[in-house]
């Protein structure tokens, strides 16, 4: 999908193959299957009726009992051990992120196991078998740079650039990894030391890194800069923050350089979160946004892009992101008063 | 025993009715405020209700007619947050909310801390928090920094990317009763185990009870780590703090 009114790609970064995903086991996507396993129900390709079982050892871990169910894990760790029902459920959600036009498949193991070597050969495993079911470009993800080099040695083959999700400041050398893999790579606003606190912030830690990136001949084109979405819940500013880092990055490196992020971090902690998260991508394209690391399968860009901006419940959610509502009050009343459900 | 109707303010009254519903919490709250003046009862409204400038205003009142400083910390302050822990574990308030209630708790406390410390009175606990090695978020734990100090605790904070050593210095340094270990990463998780084993290596382990928290942990790792307490939340790692002192405490 175009940004409205430019002839220029909005770059969706799916993020949907992580094994931090939840659902809910109260959720309608949760039930038994036809021997009475509880499972994750789905259907395949073909459109018929598939289940996922609930591993018996993840009944007893805390998420679970909580009522969470971390459904992309349990897939990779049974395809792994050989499950063709664990197979075909990734497969979808492979599939289904495609039919919602993403531009990379995010690929995440961090949450897999504790143990370096167990993440780094799920990684592998993980980018054989996505390389296998599709042909969207892949797009590497861990908080460790040993778990990104075992990736995108996994994928070195990949006929289409992978995406290195992400260098920092706190974590330079992956820039030498994209050079070394020919990868694009997401940029974050992280410092040394610590996280931004500000717009300026952002902009200086990300300006170093462009900076070092440059120095490595890699393409302005290349890089997808993430100046990190804090939620909205803790800090009213935080919105101003996201928005005038932005603003700045494109004004200062030009129209070639990507600007990217979780923007769902931004709903952290509230209802309705949808909503939330539809204004705040709308008013970070008109900030100069072309990108964003999200679900591609819930939040449809083309309803996002043609808001009712005069709707009650849009004009809430603005306000508050543009830090006019101190502590979220008047969103929260609203909520209370049922008057976002439009 | 104590029944709703003695307790003599209305909201408070409304707040139990409509938002505590197990059995055993709704008698430890009728408990905590029957006992409680209803000048006491007006500043737990005001702090539920996040009204900062009424808590002031009645905090101030409340000790310029000599009314204790911990009987005002107890009763009004402590109190009323219990309430505001409820409703967020149950999801009828949401983050910003409670921050609200903590910057009303924090003004209340602004006039308490200075009478409790000139009378050498001890705080509830003394924690040293920080973000482990290799982490920069910081969010969840500044979360839980406010709470505790909200509660009565003397925290040092010491920031993210919290080296095994800087844990140490802190412990050598203070007389602390608690560390408290953040992550929000998986990778940097481990770490919580490290440093754990580095207090282990420096002798320091029994000194001090270790809680762990952050979006990734849960209570089986924080059981295998070896630390003495989990806290999903940041009202919840109040909670699990003050229970760690009375384990403390009873060891002792």
């Amino acid at each position: 999908m175009n940004i409205p009114d430019t002839d220029r790609s909005f770059v969706v970064i799916g993020e949907n193959v992580h094994t931090t995903r939840v659902i809910l086991r109260k959720g309608k996507l949760i039930g038994d299957d036809p021997q009475g396993v509880e499972s994750v129900r789905f259907r395949d390709g073909e459109g018929k009726r598939r289940f996922l079982e609930i591993p018996e050892k993840v009944k007893t871990t805390q998420d679970y009992e909580e009522g969470r169910v971390k459904h992309l894990k349990i897939a990779v760790q049974q395809a792994m051990l050989g499950s063709a029902d664990a197979m075909d459920y990734i497969r979808r959600q492979v599939q289904r992120q495609d039919d919602a036009g993403t531009h990379f498949l995010d690929l995440n193991v961090d949450e897999i196991s504790l143990k370096e070597e167990e993440q780094k050969e799920s990684m592998r495993w993980l980018v054989g078998t996505v390389s296998a079911m599709s042909e969207t470009p892949l797009s590497i993800d861990s908080s460790k740079i040993e778990i990104l080099e075992a990736g995108l040695e996994a994928g070195a083959s990949h006929p289409k650039r992978m995406l290195l999700n992400s260098a920092s400041l706190e974590r330079p050398e992956a820039l030498d990894l994209a050079k070394k893999f020919n990868a694009q790579i997401v940029v974050t606003a992280a410092g040394e030391s610590g996280m931004p606190q500000s717009a300026e912030g952002r902009v200086g830690h990300a300006g170093q890194m462009i900076d070092k990136a440059l120095a490595l001949d890699l393409p302005l084109a290349d890089l997808y800069i993430d100046p990190l979405i804090f939620p909205i819940s803790v800090d009213s500013q935080f919105g101003h923050h996201s928005f005038d880092a932005i603003r700045q990055l494109r004004e200062a490196y030009g129209p070639d350089i990507h600007i990217t992020g979780g923007f769902s971090n931004v709903s952290f902690g509230l209802p309705c979160r949808h909503l939330i998260n539809d204004v705040f991508l709308l008013l970070a394209v008109e900030a100069g946004a072309d990108s964003a690391i999200m679900d591609p399968t819930t939040a449809a860009l083309g309803k996002i892009f043609t808001m009712n901006r005069d709707a009650r419940p849009y004009q809430l959610a603005e306000d508050m992101l543009l830090g006019k509502d101190e502590y979220c009050a008047a969103f929260l009343r609203a909520y209370r008063k049922g008057e976002l459900n439009s | 025993m104590a029944e709703l109707k003695d307790i003599a303010n209305e909201f408070i009254r409304d707040e139990i009715e409509e938002f505590i519903e197990r059995p055993d919490e709704i008698e430890r709250i009728i408990n905590l405020f029957v006992n409680a003046s209803e000048r006491m009862q007006d500043i737990s409204a005001a702090l539920i209700d996040g009204n900062h400038e009424t808590v002031n205003e009645l905090t101030s009142q409340a000790l310029t007619d000599n009314i204790e400083a911990s009987e005002v910390m107890d009763n009004g302050l402590i109190a009323g947050m219990a309430i505001v822990g409820i409703k967020f574990r149950e999801n009828f308030i949401f983050v910003p909310e409670v921050l609200a209630c903590a910057r009303a708790m924090k003004a209340g406390m602004a006039h308490i801390e200075p009478i409790l410390s000139a009378s050498g009175i001890e705080p509830v606990g003394v924690a040293v928090m920080g973000t482990v090695k290799g982490d920069l978020h910081d969010i969840g734990k500044n979360l839980c920094i406010m709470m505790l100090r909200g509660a009565g605790f003397v925290v040092h904070d010491l920031g993210v990317d919290t080296s095994e050593d800087q844990f140490i210095d802190a412990i050598e340094e203070h007389d602390v009763h608690l560390i408290g270990m953040s992550a929000l990463l998986t990778t940097t998780m481990p770490n919580m185990g490290k440093t754990i084993e580095a207090f282990i290596d420096a002798d320091l382990r029994d000194d001090v009870k270790i809680m762990v928290g952050g979006a990734p942990v849960t209570q089986e790792f924080a059981d295998d780590m070896g630390a003495d307490g989990y806290g999903k939340d940041a009202l919840d790692c109040v909670s699990k703090a003050k229970e760690l002192l009375a384990e403390r405490a009873a060891e002792a």
